[in-house]
């Protein structure tokens, strides 16, 4: 009976050290497969950039122009045509800092155009930069080529099940000419059944 | 069957399911000019018994290296798993760690099928297929 009494001050005393413990955070594998819901996840965003970046790499015309040069693309918008609020830019960015890093493309950012112009101004026009040292106008370079694409999704769901097909095309024109020279295309399809708890 | 045992054996059980979802299978492929070596790491368990690594080919887009890896599924029911490609440079030290993410796969019972992987840059010499239920 004793042994019994301190069995249970010992496990109320390990319950309320656990309570007391705080909520539980940890860190994880932020390349880790998502399954949290069907929406649109960390998992897509990134099989989706190392699909087409693989895509446009092995592509042999693409080959071939990145062979001895690194041509200067810009992106544009990828369209969200899906029923999510979905950050593009978040993709277009993996896809851009991959294709920048495999050495074999240069990008210009449209996104900092605006600070750009500012600072050139400030360079010009305050007086307080040595104009030999100052950075020249109309130097900049252009763009040859342009990505941009479309986000589409499909939604189905009956009393159990919801289907949910994502389709992310992504395409590279040539700006001069207006020759599309590439374009991918990545299907992602997820299911998911209701529990037996959220019905 | 005693209160004990029937107690045990749930126990037993689920601790054997937990340690089931933590098997790896690794094949590591070095290209030295030439002569291509392959390294093939595994531990005994489910994945290990029903997957098989069962060939790997390396090619170059330019200068970069690509990988193909044709897994094997031997067992008589469907596989999920999920895979990651590594990138190594010639002193073995990775390239763009965390470049690319654990990819989902599901193969049907004795069906073999293949993954494919370009090297983010040309320093890349030898990749590393891990394979994770």
């Amino acid at each position: 009976m004793k042994h019994l009494k301190i069995l249970t001050v010992v496990m109320a005393t390990l319950i309320l050290s656990a309570c007391a413990s705080g909520p539980k955070v940890s860190y994880g594998d932020a390349t880790a497969v998502e399954t949290t819901t069907t929406g649109f996840g960390s998992t897509d965003l990134q099989t989706i950039a190392a699909t087409l970046v693989d895509d446009l790499l092995s592509f042999p015309p693409i080959v071939q122009m990145t062979a001895n040069r690194r041509p200067v693309v810009f992106v544009d918008r990828i369209k969200n045509k899906t029923t999510e609020h979905i950050d593009t830019e978040s993709i277009t960015d993996s896809v851009q800092t991959k294709l920048l890093k495999s050495g074999k493309f240069r990008f210009v950012d449209m996104t900092a155009v605006k600070a750009v112009q500012e600072q050139l101004n400030f360079q010009m026009d305050s007086g307080m930069v040595d104009p030999g040292k100052a950075v020249a106008f109309g130097k900049q370079t252009g763009a040859e080529f342009m990505l941009y694409g479309n986000m589409s999704s499909i939604v189905k769901r009956n009393s159990s099940t919801k289907d949910v097909y994502y389709k992310f095309t992504l395409k590279m024109v040539n700006l001069e000419s207006g020759i599309m020279e590439w374009a991918g295309e990545k299907e992602i399809r997820k299911t998911g059944e209701k529990s037996f708890f959220s019905l | 069957m005693n209160t004990y045992h029937k107690k045990a054996l749930p126990l037993m059980l689920s601790a054997l399911l937990l340690g089931g979802c933590a098997v790896n299978e690794t094949a590591t492929v070095k290209v030295d000019g030439a002569t291509k070596e392959q390294i093939l790491e595994s531990n005994s368990g489910f994945l290990s018994a029903s997957l098989e690594i069962a060939d790997t080919k390396v090619g170059y887009a330019g200068d970069l290296m690509k990988a193909q890896v044709t897994l094997k599924n031997s067992s008589r029911s469907d596989l999920s798993f999920r895979y990651k490609f590594k990138w190594l440079d010639k002193d073995d030290f990775e390239i763009a760690i965390d470049g690319r993410p654990w990819t989902p796969l599901t193969i049907t019972a004795y069906e073999s099928k293949s993954v494919q992987a370009i090297a983010p840059n040309p320093t890349a010499k030898s990749f590393r297929i891990m394979v994770q239920d």
